[in-house]
């Protein structure tokens, strides 16, 4: 890579940085916040489906487990909300690995279709034990992670910029490249002496944690869990972002799901037609355009002939 | 007792007719159909626009409803399903975006608040402790109907001959003149009438909501996979296990924890036996 990419990388995130000091509002910096969590989940599923052709449809199970362990003990227990970063990670990394193990040395439609189910189920069963859950209304009152929406607002540009980098890192390492082989031929690799299984289960475990910690400050952001962070809505919404962004890609879904987060908010007056317009888009890219949108123009953009 | 064996039955009813059309469609055009329990929420609705807002009797409502319906499936299969065949993750996706558009389409033109279907039959049945109304056991009786009819067509016609093979060996098929293309409209019509039946006949004593295909969608392919991908019989075999195991569990511990039923057999089938209770590699 030459030079050209990284003097990009630095204006768009000197611009971000920046941002907060141009822009007063509070709550633009609030929407953009969200806008980096969204970012950090698009950017964790496609480290293990985008590189594995896993396709996992309930990526809200990793979300709301995240959330919803750090908005118990924080409401429960009084217990500091910081400590709701690494709860929540090792509560998503758990059910990455009961749903993983059985799954995914399978071929077949079986993990994708054991994700759709055991987040569609959780969902349920916070509506049915409403008495430790809160039900519809969640769980309200939790402290959020800093005072101002500053500080928040960098605090998740931080963890979207770290995130996103390290599982760049990740992916570009030997073990990301026996990943891209499994997606190519996993059998072949299978004969190589890979030990496939192993490294979709690390691949999930790692994607898992990364969308639970996103979970974690969205749930304190929100200051509120509510059940739709488990809704199939989410999880859906988070796989066109990565089809947008260009799927296999990490920085492509990342900045996808920035852009496709904030363009209801820019439109007013979308937001009720933000899933309608979010299937039409997806209908859209799988014709016409199936490598995305963001990636291949970034590639362009900063001339990488790849 | 007699609760559960009757209850039980309509459960598993109910889930065989929706479990059979997705496992058919996925044995033979091996296209795993998320959109199924759209077809099952679209046969409601349908049935309460012709009903509820413009007045039809009932009986032609539901025919024009499930034909409907069937349609609907056939023109998804040519124009979305079809020209992305190439890719089996781009064709998941464009089912999956058919569920999302059905979803918000609902929600859009009828709100999200519960609708009501009139039943075929308003009279309820009383039988010492049971206590069952007779739309319940009209979705019984239909269901073990068009389950069986589904059998007698795929095992006894030339049609359903056709389809076997494709499921059994396309490329085998394709030499023979099958014609892939027409037989997997056909099939796919067919999968998204039975689907559309189950939502006409259950409609009256479940809820007609937009989000009303998730659930049943998540039953049928738990239920798929219990009974073994593309197997119809296997399919029938889990409808009656989970329809049975939720209806005790209900009746048991309590009906909170009927939800929980569908994905721990799941998980243990794919730990324990992962093609499933009749799976094989031929489909049928």
């Amino acid at each position: 890579m030459g030079s050209r990419p990284w003097i990009f990388v630095s204006l768009i995130l000197a611009a971000l940085a920046a941002l907060p000091v141009i822009v007063k509002s509070e709550y633009l910096l609030g929407i953009l916040s969200v806008c980096f969590i969204y970012g950090i989940w698009a950017a964790s599923w496609d480290f293990m489906s985008g590189l594995t052709g896993r396709e996992n449809f309930g990526h809200a199970l990793f979300i709301g487990a995240g959330a919803y362990t750090s908005a118990f003990l924080n409401a429960r227990f009084a217990l500091n909300p910081w400590w709701g970063l690494p709860a929540g990670a090792a509560m998503a990394v758990l059910l990455a690995l009961v749903i993983g193990f059985p799954t995914l040395r399978l071929r077949g439609p079986y993990f994708a279709l054991a994700m759709l189910a055991a987040a569609t189920i959780m969902q349920r069963l916070t509506l049915i034990f409403w008495q430790y859950s809160g039900g519809e209304e969640g769980i309200p009152g939790l402290d959020p992670l800093l005072n101002s929406k500053i500080g928040i607002y960098y605090l998740c540009l931080a963890a979207l910029v770290l995130t996103t980098a390290a599982l760049l890192l990740l992916a570009r390492s030997h073990g990301g490249l026996l990943l891209r082989g499994i997606r190519g031929d996993e059998a072949a690799c299978q004969a190589a002496g890979i030990d496939v299984t192993f490294y979709k289960i690390a691949a999930l475990v790692v994607s898992a944690a990364c969308a639970g910690m996103g979970g974690v400050l969205y749930a304190h952001y929100q200051e509120a869990v509510t059940p739709d962070v488990f809704s199939v809505a989410l999880s859906i919404s988070l796989i066109i972002m990565v089809y947008v962004g260009g799927i296999g890609t990490i920085y492509g879904p990342a900045v996808g799901a920035i852009l496709l987060a904030l363009l209801p908010e820019l439109l007013r007056g979308l937001g009720q037609y933000r899933l309608w317009a979010y299937s039409v888009v997806l209908i859209f890219i799988l014709f016409f355009a199936p490598g995305g949108l963001v990636a291949p123009l970034w590639r362009r953009a900063v001339g990488l002939a790849r | 007792m007699l609760n559960i064996l009757v209850f039980g039955a309509v459960t598993s009813a109910v889930y065989a007719m929706l479990a059979v059309g997705f496992t058919l469609i996925f044995g033979v055009a091996r296209v795993l159909n998320l959109a199924h329990g759209a077809f099952y929420g679209l046969g409601a609705y349908s049935c309460y626009l012709l009903t509820g807002r413009l007045g039809w009797p009932l009986l032609p409502a539901a025919l024009v409803a499930v034909l409907f319906v069937a349609a609907f499936g056939v023109a998804m299969e040519r124009f979305l399903v079809r020209p992305l065949r190439h890719s089996a993750l781009a064709v998941l996706m464009i089912t999956i975006a058919v569920a999302l558009l059905f979803e918000q389409a609902m929600f859009l033109l009828f709100g999200s608040e519960a609708r009501n279907v009139p039943a075929f039959i308003n009279a309820t049945w009383s039988y010492g402790e049971l206590d069952v109304s007779g739309q319940r056991l009209l979705t019984l009786g239909a269901g073990i109907a068009i389950v069986a009819l589904l059998w007698l067509f795929i095992n006894r016609t030339r049609l359903g001959s056709a389809i076997l093979a494709l499921s059994q060996d396309r490329e085998g098929a394709l030499y023979m003149g099958i014609p892939a293309d027409r037989i997997y409209a056909v099939v796919m019509a067919i999968s998204a009438a039975i689907a559309a039946a189950a939502g006409v006949l259950t409609a009256p004593f479940l809820t007609v909501q937009p989000t009303m295909d998730l659930l049943p969608m998540i039953k049928a392919f738990s239920i798929v996979i219990v009974g073994g991908l593309g197997s119809i019989p296997g399919s029938i075999l889990a409808a009656l296990l989970l329809g049975y195991s939720e209806t005790i569990v209900a009746y048991a511990i309590s009906p909170a924890w009927t939800e929980i039923v569908s994905l721990v057999a799941v998980l243990l089938t794919l730990i324990l036996r992962p093609a499933g209770l009749l799976g094989k590699r031929a489909a049928f």
